[in-house]
């Protein structure tokens, strides 16, 4: 499966292709874009990707998902290009037996997604600037922190 | 011997798409970090929370530049 596009994430379709018979609970997360970000206008964001390298670790941590919550079907899809305010910038999606596993397992995929996968956000402010953004709010501790706890700061 | 760096994000501010970089004999991943820190003084603090891929995969910083191919510089990820 194919986990970066540079198309509209049509979500409602993801959803209805995962039925599963063993599946007694499906969760959906959709990631979308603010129209603010720290108080500031947003007007719309961007999303470069490392493609091949973000494919192929959006598949591992799915399968690494699939097997640590026994899920029945897990899936991921992230934007690349413009998203608009609102738009799904991206999508994942579990299906297990109960609600925990599902919940749970969609909550370690998300998360690791935005803190390990190779793809970078552009905000663009209604004041004319950008810049790029960095994910980590430090807030848990249980996320996994590749980059040493130094935060990227403002490019602009 | 050069090597072909390519870059992302906002790490593209400073060097461009890619550059290419003479690396010496022995030198490490850190240690070419720390060269293209020199080189633009202004992407110091994003380099150092910079990764490293080759072949698609990380590359501990600490080990011997030793392939031939191209070195992706992988800035901190911002994706969701």
């Amino acid at each position: 499966m194919k986990h970066i596009q540079n198309t509209e994430i049509s979500y409602s379709e993801l959803f209805e292709n995962f039925r599963h018979p063993q599946s007694g609970a499906v969760v959906l997360f959709s990631g979308e874009v603010r129209d603010n970000n720290k108080g500031r206008a947003v007007t719309h964001l961007e999303y470069e990707a490392y493609e091949p390298m973000a494919n192929k670790m959006i598949s591992e941590i799915l399968e690494e998902a699939k097997s640590r919550f026994k899920l029945n079907q897990a899936a991921c899809v992230h934007r690349v290009g413009r998203v608009e305010i609102s738009g799904c910038a991206v999508v994942v999606i579990t299906g297990s037996g109960h609600r925990k596993e599902a919940y749970d397992a969609n909550r370690y995929i998300i998360d690791r997604v935005k803190n390990e996968v190779p793809i970078w956000k552009h905000e663009f402010f209604a004041d004319g600037t950008s810049e790029w953004g960095q994910n980590c709010d430090c807030i848990s501790d249980d996320h996994h922190h590749h980059h040493n706890n130094h935060h990227y700061e403002r490019a602009e | 011997m050069n090597r072909k760096i390519v870059y992302f994000a906002g790490l593209k501010k400073f060097f461009g798409d890619e550059t290419s970089v003479e690396v010496a004999p022995e030198e490490s991943y850190a240690c070419l970090l720390e060269k293209l820190g020199e080189l633009n003084p202004e992407a110091k603090e994003v380099l150092t929370s910079c990764r490293i891929a080759v072949n698609e995969k990380f590359v501990p910083l600490d080990e011997t530049i030793k392939d031939q191919t191209t070195l992706f510089l992988i800035p901190p990820s911002s994706g969701g």
